[in-house]
Order: C-alpha cells, then structure tokens, then sequence
C-alpha cells in the first residue's frame, strides 16, 4: 500500500473521538430507556401483590385430645398459641401449642347451684353466654393476659371474667339461647326459653353508673318482652356489639331485626333472605366486623349478605340485599368473623373458605383431609385454627396482606356498608377500626378527567386563537414581546397558581358567580363585534392603524366589558337568581343558593370553574407556544400563495395555515392534555379534594395526582393504601400513555394529509 | 432556436398595444428598512402584452414584480416613494382594499406552492375563497383553467388526488392554472421555470405565449433566452436602476447602452 500523503490523513485524535461520542449517545439513550422501564418495574412490583389471593400454609398439627363431641366453640388469643376449647358445660380446656403446660382446664367461678342450659361462645366478641335452668344469664369475657419474662419470651395466660348472674326470663324458665352486646351505658342481655310450650324472648338493659368517683356498678335498667312481637319461632340470637339492636334468626327462614328507639326496641324489619333461592331455610348467620353486615346461609351453600343503611330521608337504619358470595359444596356449619377486617373464615364438613365481606372475593378455599369439628380466626389475621373429630388442633398460617383489595375494589360498583346503593366511592381511612375502606378508583379518574376538562375547555380555545393570532396577524415586532411573554408563564410554579386559585381567586368567584359567568358570553361577543366593527370603518381611517395593531383597540375594550360584567353582575344576580333562604325565610338573591336549588346539584367555593381557569393558565403557555411555532412553520410560500389569490388573512389562516398545522397543532393540545392531566399542587390547592363524580362546574373534585400527594403521607409502607396509590399512579400513566399514542398515530396521519413540498 | 425565430418574427410584426401605459410606474423608490432597493423607477407596461424583467441577481427586479400586487407588504419595515398605477388608478390609494387588488393581478411564483389540497381544490381555492361554491361554476372553472394552463389531459382523471402527486412542471403550471382561475387582468411570473428542467420549461414558455392573449403579462427572468423567447419587451435593471427598457428584439439585437450589451452578450451577469 502506498503511503497516504500527511494531507489525506485524519488524526487519530479525530477518529477516537467520534468513536467514543458514539458510544456515549448509544449508552445514554439506553440508560434513558432503562430508567424508564426501572421506574415501571419499580410501580409494577408494588401493585402486583394487591391482586395476589390469600396463601395458606399448614403449620402444626397437635395432638390436643379434646372431646371433639363436647367442643361448641374454639377461641383463640392474637397469635394462635394458648386456642380455648369451650365445652357443652363451659368448662373451658386451654391447650398450650408452643410450652410445655399441654392441655388444662379452667372453670367458670360458678355456683355449684347454677345448672346451666345454655352455653353460646361468640367469637367476635369473645364472650361466653352462659344462661340457668332459673332463667338468669351471666357473660364471660374469655380475654387473655400477655406477659413478658424478662427474657423477652411472651407468657400467654387465660383471662377469664364471669360477670354478674342477671335474670331475664322468669325462675320456671330454662335458657335456650342467650346473647349479650353493648358497653357501659347500653348493655342488652337478650335470652329464649320456653314455659309451657310457649316460646318467651326478654332482654334486659344494663346500665353502668357513672359518678365523681368513676365507674359505678352495673346495675340492671329496664325489662323488655318480645315474646309477642317476635313472629315464629327463633333459631338463634345475635345481639349487635353496641347492644342498640338485635337480629333474630328463625326456624321460617326470616330474618327479624329489632333496633333500640328511645327506651324501647320496636321491631323494624322482616327480611326474608333466601325467598328466590331453592331452600329457604337459614342454617348460620352471623354479622362481620363492625355488626353492620349479616352474612346468612342456607342448606344448599348459598351464601348472601345484608347491610344496614340508611335511606335517604329515612329515619331508620334497615337491611338490603348487598352480597352474594360464592356458593360452598355441601353446608355451611361453622362461620367465624375476623378480629381485624371484614374478612371471615366458613366452613362445612371438609370444606374450608376465607371471604372477604367487602369485595364478595373468595380469597382462599380448600377440601381439607379431616372433618371439620370447630375453627377459629386469631385476631391479628394471621393464623386460623380447625378442630377434628379426633380432637387434634390443625394450626394454619395465613400470608394476605391486602385482603381488601383487587380488581372489583379498585374499579368495581360495591355497595358498603352504610351506603343507599352500590356505588363507586373513593374514602381511604376511617375514624374506627372496623372502617369499611373505600378504594375505587373510578372517582378519581372522573375527578382527573374532569378537571382536565374544564382547563382545556378554557385553554385550548383561547391558546389555538392567541396563537392563530400572534403568528397570523400581528406584526413581527409585537410577536417578538408577545411570544416570550407568554413562554414566561408557563415558568410560573404550579404551587403559586394554586395558591392565588385557592385564597385569592376562589372567594372573588365565589362572591360574584354571575359577574363572571356573563364575562365567559361579553368578552368573546366583545372581540367579535369589535372585529366586526372595524371593518365597517372607511379604508381611509383603517389604513392609519397598521395592520396588525388592531388589537391595540381591542383590548380596552376588553378590560372595559371586564369592568361593566362586575357591575351588572350583582343587578343580573336579583333579577335571576333568587331564592328563598332556608334560615331565614326570606327572599336572597345568591347565585350560591339558587344553583343547588335549581339544579339540584351543589356548589362549592373550591370548583371546577376556579380551577379550569388556573389549570388553564398553567397549560396555555405550552399549547400557545407549540401550536405557534406549528403555524409559523408553514411555509411562506403558501401564504403567500394563498394571500396573492386574493384571500384575506383570515381566510389564508382558515384555509391554509390551519390545516398544514393541525399535526403540530394537534401535538400542542395534546401536551396540554398530559400537563393537565398530571397536574397536582393547583388541584391539591384549588379543587377542596372532595372525591365526587359528577362534570358539575360549581363542585370541586379529587384527581389521581393530587389523591396520591394527599393520602401519601398517611399511606404506611406496603399497605393496601400505599399501594393502591401506586395503582393510581399507574391509571394515570396508562390513561397518559394511551392518550399519547392515539395522539401520535392521529398526528401522523394528520402530518401525511397535510404535507407540504419541501 | 427555432422558437427563437418564431419569437423574433413574431415581434416585428407585433401590433401596437391598445393601453401602451396599462401599468405605469411613476417615479417609484423603494425601501427595505433604510436600504434603497428601488431607484426612482419609470416605466409603462402595455396591455396584453408579456414584458420581461431581466438583470443580475439583486438588480430589485423581483422586488419591482412583488410591487405591483403590494405582496412586499408582508415584509417588515418598508416604504416607498411615487406611486404605481393600473389602469389609471393608484394601487397605494388609500380607499383600494389590497385584496381586490391581488384579486385583479394574480401571480406565479419562482417555487411551485401548490396547497396541500386536491388539484381541484388548489384550482378553485380563489373562488371558493369568494365565496362562490356553486358545483357546475367551479367544474367548469377547473376545465377551462386547467386546459388554460396545458395540464388538462395529463391530470383530468386525478382531480381529486393531492396535488403534491404531480411532477414539478406539473405543479407549476397547476399554479398557473390557480392564479388564472378567476380571470385576473395581470398575470405576474416571478422566474417561473428557475426550477424545471428543459422540457416543463418549454412547455410553461408555450403556455405563456397563448395566455398572453387573455392577460397582461409581466415576467421576471433570469434567463435571457427565455426572455427573448417569451416577451414583447424587455426591462433590464442593474443595482435597483433600470438601464434600459425597449422592445426585445431591439433590446437584445442593438442594444443602446453599454451595460445592457455586456449583459445580453454574457459578459457579466
């Protein structure tokens, strides 16, 4: 090879820096594009558990030896160690699973005189009824004592408590069934016995004494008779945990539901379950955490739920119909609730199922290879407990972090408890422990859409016309102040926007709704009469203002309509506008008043109006600023192809400018669409965070963005909460990333149409 | 050169022109910012005729075109000084709406700038834009104009496909079939074939040749063959003056001043 002259040669310099630059551009997009797929990762691994079902491990088997036959009930403390089983003559056999005290004994401090009739262990309350052949009835609270050695081993020892022996029923008469709920100053006993074939159901209230000395004794307050309003016989008993009212099972399949008003317990309702199911008989029924939900079952393992509401304008709570649960092979014949959430534990011969009240989700079913005698739920979710026939102790671990969770929680119509009807509502955390969360997701996507919709609504028309405008019709020189000016805007911190929205714009709105609903109609009518106007004017004084400074007229005139809007205001308020003002009766006329009168539909300081109007500040800089360039960009010569036929700069605007643009123009709304979409400090700020679902303008709303910076802090790590936040970061990201990529084949196909020779 | 001929034979026996002074520029000056492009111009241009601009690059004879239908009005800080007149009127008269104007004078320009539309919409665009959308007056329109300007037969079956399908010398000559479509009186052609090849450039020349029938022509060129070829006179500028305005053949043959033999000759330019 010839040797190439010094100059043909590239230094080596040279070629070792494009190489390496190459490989800086290929390793940084790639890390782009690794970071991004980190992030969606990361979201992922934290959403995914929210739809994982409960997994169930056997632990332990014990050899407990209990007389299987005798058992009516299992307790057990929060962490599974130290199970109760109660027995026919409550006497009660603890059996240590983790020491070495084996199984004992413990007995009720009865009198040696109280034959007992009736023994009912109530798991939710851990309570044990006990009633006499004298027709008296005591409750026992079966709580257990935690201790720590110094060791920092943990002692687990029975705690038992027998209350006072009441009498309910007359002294002839055996207890059957016996319920007990309620704390301090309302306390029911309820009890059912039979004299002479004649069934009699009484209850008592107790009631605790409070004086300057603190809690007085119990002392019995009032006698109650059912007998004669209770129709039917009655099966079983279950008397609520506050003790204001009472849900009676009975052998006709009907439920009867008793409520305390004033100082008596009226019967309120008769609810016949299982009326359009094949067997009509209830065999269980049993309430779930917080006494507000009744979950029945009949022969054929159909299982239904009923809820206490309370209608609107109603005075009183009453039941409907709001879940129905998957169907068990064979019957149900045990039925505990759990401690801690609405979740509880069924079982039938073999078969074993964890449900979940809320959602109706079967979050765990299986054919067990033992019969099943008796169960038991810890407090704490984590550990449940079956008796077999052979008295042995099968423990089970429970791993279901978010049982509360999935698909029909986040995005399905659930009726909860409380609620008239089936509905999406988002309301994360409560006041009490058996709160009923609230995770649909479906409000806050209206709420994001909604707010998203109200600030395009505002700013797409007005950023399309500025820009038409700027790159249209005025001169270079005002384009030139114009164009940056408006950039600037879009530097404004969201944070300053929603605080001027939230105390500075919101109560000026707030005080003159009709002044600015009126400048919404005068100021575009002002631009289009003044527009038309002008052209009435003779050339010869046109031509003194330079083309493209018309504006210069124009805006005064705006500022002025702005100004007359605020007087006539107040004046179009009492013609239109008035209400009767239910304080005090009299006639008012308030915009504020007569739109939820009117429209049957409220209005609220913090609405869509102030925030479509900010929002809409926020996202007109980068819809102005992108649709402009577009329009600056179509090429020259079409203009002035099309202003050299003969058009007028409106019509070239209209006819040429327009289309060659929409790609670019349709780009730039879509842009704002995803600012707005995101946006949060002027949501968070300027909305009153109220998750509602309705397009009203005068109510506020809750959007993606802002739920997750509101409820973030309150979220603990790796909750249903936490991560049911990331879900809605990812709704968001979806809804984002389809808007996006609709909007990038539209504009593409816009682009083809609309080409231009270049 | 057989054209040539044509064209030459054709001059001497041209009939004189009914309106010698149908655009009359009257010692007009031109400004862009605080640069003179225009020199105190004078110059007639008969009806129905085609004049030529002919000059070096940056002579102002672009500029002097871009006039007459005030499309330099979209240019930033400019002025001028006399005035223009079309048919006895002032084209600066302050009571003239510009539109009208250019409504009157219709243009070619040097890049073909068809309209991202339809060919049959990029030839209606000046009536629709009046408002005229009757279907069997814009049909006709579209015949008429596009047989106008030679392209009738190549494109008939596509009216309807974008007109950014055709050829270069294709869009050209549709822009000639727009500018033609609501009848102006002045067809101005700024260096309408700079960008075609021999053959398009052949075809917009001969086309040229049969609008001038109908329309007063006022071409720019560069090319002086072309400007030869196509026009009747001749205006050479140089340095925003002109130097010499004749008639072509007396322009190109025995030209009267110095500067305008070198050019013609090619020995500067």
């Amino acid at each position: 090879m010839k040797p190439i002259p010094e100059r043909f040669r590239v230094a080596k310099k040279t070629l070792l820096f494009d190489k390496f630059m190459n490989n800086f551009i290929v390793v940084g997009g790639l890390g782009i594009i690794l970071a991004v797929f980190g992030i969606f990762i990361f979201i992922l691994a934290e959403i995914i558990p929210l739809f994982d079902k409960a997994e169930v491990k056997q632990s332990t088997v014990f050899e407990a030896k209990l007389p299987a036959n005798r058992v009516i009930g299992l307790g057990v403390d929060e962490w599974c160690e130290l199970p109760v089983a109660i027995l026919d003559d409550a006497s009660l056999l603890y059996t240590d699973l983790l020491g070495t005290r084996g199984t004992f004994e413990k007995k009720l401090p009865l009198d040696a005189s109280d034959k007992l009739t009736c023994v009912n262990y109530v798991a939710r309350k851990q309570e044990l009824i006990v009633g006499t052949n004298d027709g008296r009835v005591a409750v026992a609270e079966l709580k257990y004592a935690t201790n720590f050695l110094p060791s920092g081993q943990r002692v687990i020892e029975p705690d038992v408590q027998l209350g006072e022996m009441y009498p309910v029923l007359d002294a002839k008469t055996a207890v059957t069934l016996a319920d007990f709920g309620g704390k301090s100053e309302s306390q029911l006993i309820l009890a059912v016995g039979t004299t002479n074939g004649k069934q009699i159901v009484k209850g008592v209230t107790l009631k605790q004494k409070r004086s300057l000395f603190g809690k007085g004794k119990v002392e019995v307050d009032t006698d109650y008779d059912f007998s004669n309003q209770v129709k039917g016989t009655v099966k079983d008993i279950d008397v609520s945990i506050f003790g204001e009212s009472f849900m009676l099972t009975m052998e006709d399949g009907t439920l009867q539901f008793f409520a305390k008003e004033g100082e008596t317990f009226p019967l309120r309702q008769i609810i016949k379950p299982f009326e359009s199911f094949a067997d009509k008989e209830i065999v269980k029924g049993e309430y779930l955490l917080g006494d507000a939900t009744f979950v029945v079952s009949n022969k054929n393992g159909d299982i239904i739920g009923y809820s206490s509401y309370l209608a609107k304008g109603a005075k009183n709570i009453q039941f409907a119909h709001t879940k129905t649960f998957e169907k068990i092979p064979g019957v149900l014949k045990h039925f505990t609730s759990c401690l801690r959430n609405k979740a509880f534990l069924i079982a039938g011969e073999k078969y074993a199922s964890i449900r979940y009240g809320t959602t109706e989700d079967t979050r765990w079913e299986k054919k067990l290879d033992f019969d099943i005698q008796s169960i038991a739920l810890s407090g704490k979710y984590e550990k449940m407990l079956f008796m077999d026939s052979e008295g042995r102790l099968h423990k089970y671990d429970i791993t279901d972090h978010h049982p509360e969770s999935g698909f029909q929680a986040f995005f399905g119509k659930i009726w909860y408890e409380g609620q008239p009807e089936a509905d999406y509502i988002w309301q994360s955390t409560g006041g009490t422990d058996d709160f009923e969360p609230k995770l649909s997701l479906i409000p806050l996507i209206i709420g994001s859409l909604k707010g998203t919709f109200y600030a395009l609504l505002f700013a797409v028309p007005i950023s399309l016309i500025a820009a038409l405008y700027t790159s249209q019709f005025v001169t270079p020189d005002v384009k030139r102040i114009v164009k940056p000016t408006v950039e600037i805007m879009a530097s404004l911190p969201s944070v300053v926007l929603g605080f001027l929205a939230a105390l500075w714009l919101a109560p000026i709105v707030d005080r003159q709704v009709p002044s600015f609903l009126l400048m919404i109609i005068v100021v575009p009518t002002i631009v289009l009469f003044f527009g038309w106007l002008w052209q009435q004017f003779p050339v010869y004084i046109r031509v003194k203002l330079p083309v493209g400074m018309e504006f210069a007229i124009a805006i005064p005139l705006i500022f002025l309509g702005c100004y007359l809007c605020t007087l006539i205001g107040p004046e179009v308020e009492k013609i239109f506008f008035v209400v009767t003002d239910p304080t005090t009766g009299k006639k008012v006329a308030d915009f504020r008043l007569w739109w939820p009168e009117t429209m049957g539909i409220p209005y609220t300081q913090r609405n869509a109006l102030v925030v479509g109007f900010v929002m809409g500040f926020a996202v007109i800089p980068i819809i102005f600023t992108i649709s402009e360039d577009a329009m600056s960009n179509v090429p020259k010569s079409l203009r002035s192809g099309s202003l050299a036929l003969g058009a007028s700069r409106w019509q070239t605007a209209i006819n040429i400018v327009l289309p060659t643009a929409a790609a670019g123009i349709f780009s730039a709304v879509m842009i704002g669409f995803g600012r707005a979409v995101g946006e949060t400090m002027i949501v968070v700020m300027a909305t009153g965070n109220t998750a509602v679902m309705d397009m009203n303008i005068f109510s506020g709303m809750r959007t993606l963005s802002a739920n997750t910076a509101v409820e973030i802090p309150e979220a603990p790590q790796h909750s249903t909460l936490y991560r049911g936040l990331f879900l809605g970061a990812m709704v968001l990201f979806l809804i984002t990333f389809a808007v996006n990529t609709i909007a990038e084949v539209m504009r593409q196909k816009l682009r083809e149409r609309y080409k231009t020779v270049e | 050169m057989n054209k040539m001929t044509k064209n030459t034979t054709n001059g001497t026996k041209e009939v004189a022109s009914e309106k010698p002074d149908y655009i009359k520029v009257d010692n007009f000056s031109f400004y862009y910012g605080s640069a003179k492009v225009l020199h105190s111009l004078n110059l007639d241009i008969p009806y129905k005729k085609v004049t030529a601009f002919i000059g070096p690059s940056g002579c102002g004879k672009s500029t002097l075109l871009r006039n007459l239908n005030r499309m330099n009005d979209l240019v930033d800080g400019i002025k001028h000084e006399g005035d223009i007149r079309v048919d006895g009127e002032s084209i600066y008269d302050p009571f003239l709406e510009v539109i009208s104007l250019r409504k009157r004078i219709g243009m070619v320009f040097q890049k073909s700038n068809p309209f991202p539309k339809t060919i049959y919409e990029n030839v209606v665009y000046s009536l629709r834009i009046a408002g005229r959308n009757s279907k069997s007056e814009l049909d006709t329109v579209v015949e008429k104009s596009l047989r106008g300007a030679a392209l009738w037969d190549e494109v008939k079956d596509r009216l309807h496909e974008s007109a950014l399908g055709m050829s270069g010398g294709q869009m050209q000559r549709l822009c000639i079939a727009r500018a033609i479509a609501n009848k102006p009186e002045i067809l101005l052609m700024d260096e309408p074939c700079s960008a075609l090849d021999p053959i398009a450039t052949a075809k917009v020349e001969e086309l040229i040749h049969e609008l001038k029938t109908e329309f007063t022509i006022v071409i720019v060129t560069h090319n002086m063959q072309q400007a030869a070829r196509v026009s009747d006179r001749t205006a050479f500028f140089y340095l925003g003056k002109l130097i010499e305005y004749d008639k072509t053949e007396q322009l190109f043959m025995s030209p009267k001043v110095k500067q305008t033999e070198d050019y013609v000759s090619g020995r500067f330019g």
